[in-house]
């Protein structure tokens, strides 16, 4: 696949500060999310503005509860904005119906969480397939293989999530989130439940599959060593982002 | 995939589906053997009455071909105007007593013309009746009550004195001689009903068009209709408690899958977040959850129908005159009921499931 030839190829960072004209792939315009717990509304974003670039890494950081998942959630259309804007691919998802922007999650969204969220009643081969299955082009064999050699899972495939450790159950699920090709792959600290070394296989894998697909990718992290696998940081304080400033 | 899916769903929890199962496996049971055994007391009866082979029966206005209980008797003089009249071979009066369960019926027969009708009895042990407390029981009878010829067996707070077996097929299973049964239930001179054997078969509509003529208003039919008036929708009552039956053994099915179904949608709560941040739609969720519901559905119809077939086996066991008619339309019909009632049960769980919101639904534990 000549993929670990270009594994440390020093390109990143260069990569985008020339083409500043490319239109985004992803945008959010003065983005609110408010939460209503019982009569009281909590503010998670208090108008973000936020542009990820086609084939950019972005890592965001910031305390617990300034809204990073909310963001997440809101840009891949799993939960509605309050107010503001969130274009992905051109397409405004404030303006979407429910039903779709549940199509518009499953043709350009793959996400990532945490704890893995593995269906733990089929394999890891199922629950990359069920992926394909739901997108609705059946299952494609050769990207089914591609992506799978690149994560170093072809001798795990058969194996349900009990049997996986959490390191394979995350690798399965970036699987699981990019074997429909997405514009952008959204991870919510997806290294937060892995050791130190599970951490770099993943990160690396991540850095990877950005450099070699081409793959943007947004991921939300805790760990400051985390960043320097990403082209950029963008920091959170309560709601809003902080600052855009450039990982290098 | 959404059959791998279902499948592995189903073996990940064994004890809720085999619950689940049994629960349709009763449903379906209890359609099929309700049903099951009303078909298959009426076929027999039925049938039995077919084998008198007789050509006409004659009952009085308005009595039911079920031989009701209440039925007012003729006068037997009735029978004489019946053998005078044109290709009429013989004339048998026979008159019905229930006995005090209400389940078997008692013939009173005249031992000659009975024989006319009928080509006779087949004597399997002792001879015919010719005392006035004779009685003769049919095989089945003699094999489930333990009756020996020369034994006394009470019945209608009557000592009888057992004379024969005959071969089972004749109407009754047990017969006793007309007048002593007259005699016994006060309907002195009285038949509930006349077998009439024509000259020859094609006869039988001239004659039934005379017995008509000169008794109008009675109930004359061809005993070869009374195997298909002999259904639960002819008999008062029958199909609608059939029917209540039904639904009662749906309301089981139903509640057994709701509640399989809304404890798994509880239980997958993360899961049908994952399906939705992969793209899955309500439908989608809809259609899963359905599929599995049918999918453990049949699992219990085929136990049922086995299940069937076993208490069957068990009844006939125990009880040989018993008839309990399992049929592959009415195996079809439960297979339609208990889906249909699936389906009913397993729709709320699975729009609750639809409806979840995805973000809650991740972060459930
Ligand atoms: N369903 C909800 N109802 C009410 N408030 C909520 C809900 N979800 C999140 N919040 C609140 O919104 C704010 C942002 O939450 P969010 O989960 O986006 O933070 P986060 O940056 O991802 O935190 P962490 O790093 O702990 O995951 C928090 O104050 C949180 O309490
Ligand atoms: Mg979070």
């Amino acid at each position: 696949m000549g993929i670990a030839a270009t594994i440390t190829e020093p390109t990143e960072g260069l990569l985008f500060q020339g083409k500043k004209s490319v239109e985004p792939i992803l945008r959010t315009e003065n983005l609110w999310k408010l939460y209503r717990a019982g009569k009281v509304e909590v503010p998670a974003l208090r108008g973000v503005n936020f542009e990820v670039l086609p084939g950019e890494s972005v890592a965001v950081m910031g305390p617990s509860g300034c809204g990073k998942s909310s963001l997440l959630y809101v840009i891949g259309g799993l939960a509605q904005a309050s107010r503001g804007k969130v274009l992905v691919d051109g397409n405004d998802l404030t303006e979407l119906s429910d039903a779709a922007r549940t199509k518009l999650r499953r043709h350009k969204i793959g996400f990532v969480f945490q704890r893995f969220n593995l269906l733990p009643t089929l394999t890891a081969k199922g629950n990359i397939a069920i992926a394909q299955f739901i997108h609705g082009d059946g299952f494609d064999p050769h990207r089914f293989d591609v992506v799978t050699q690149m994560l170093g899972l072809a001798g795990r495939l058969h194996h349900k999530p009990s049997e996986l450790s959490g390191g394979e159950q995350q690798r399965v699920a970036i699987a699981r989130a990019i074997i429909n090709e997405p514009k952008i792959l959204l991870a919510d600290e997806p290294t937060g439940n892995l050791d130190s070394k599970n951490s770099e296989i993943v990160l690396q894998m991540l850095r990877q599959l950005n450099k070699d697909l081409g793959q943007t990718i947004v991921m939300i992290t805790h760990n400051p060593e985390a960043t320097t696998y990403f082209h950029r940081v963008v920091h959170m304080r309560d709601g809003i982002i902080v600052d855009g400033v450039p990982a290098d | 995939m959404m059959g791998e899916l279902i499948l592995r769903n189903l073996l990940h929890r064994p004890m809720r589906t085999l619950i689940g199962a049994m629960g349709i496996a009763v449903e379906v049971a209890l359609v099929i053997l309700i049903v099951g055994l009303t078909n298959g007391l009426l076929t027999e009866t039925a049938k039995r009455i077919e084998g008198i082979g007789a050509d006409i029966m004659v009952q009085p206005p308005s009595a039911s071909f079920l031989f009701a209980f209440g039925s007012a008797p003729m006068p037997i003089k009735i029978g004489d105007k019946l053998a005078e009249l044109k290709y009429v071979k013989s004339v048998a009066p026979v008159l019905f007593q229930f006995n005090t369960s209400g389940v078997e019926v008692v013939y009173g027969i005249d031992s000659e013309s009975f024989r006319a009708v009928s080509g006779g009895f087949v004597f399997l042990q002792g001879n015919d009746l010719e005392g006035p407390d004779d009685i003769l029981v049919d095989d089945i009878a003699a094999k489930t009550k333990k009756i020996q010829p020369g034994q006394t067996y009470r019945i209608f707070d009557h000592d009888w004195h057992v004379a024969g077996i005959v071969e089972h097929g004749k109407g009754s299973r047990l017969f006793v001689p007309l007048a002593t049964l007259q005699e016994l239930v006060g309907a002195r001179d009285k038949a509930t009903i006349f077998f009439v054997k024509c000259t020859r078969p094609e006869h039988m509509d001239d004659v039934m068009e005379n017995i008509r003529h000169i008794l109008p208003g009675y109930t004359v039919r061809p005993l070869k209709d009374y195997l298909s008036l002999m259904t639960s929708t002819n008999i008062p009552g029958l199909e609608a408690f059939i029917n209540s039956m039904i639904l009662l053994a749906i309301s089981i099915g139903l509640l057994v899958i709701f509640l399989t179904m809304y404890t798994t949608v509880i239980e997958r709560t993360r899961d049908i977040g994952v399906l939705k941040s992969l793209g899955a739609n309500h439908w989608f969720v809809i259609r899963a959850l359905l599929a599995e519901s049918a999918a453990l559905c049949l699992l219990g119809v085929g136990a049922g129908v086995g299940l069937s077939y076993l208490v069957r086996a068990g009844f006939l066991w125990k009880f040989p005159t018993l008839t309990i008619l399992i049929t592959p339309e009415w195996i079809l019909r439960a297979t339609g009921i208990a889906l249909a009632g699936a389906m009913l049960g397993a729709s709320y769980p699975a729009w609750m499931a639809s409806r979840k919101d995805a973000v809650e639904a991740l972060s459930y534990d």
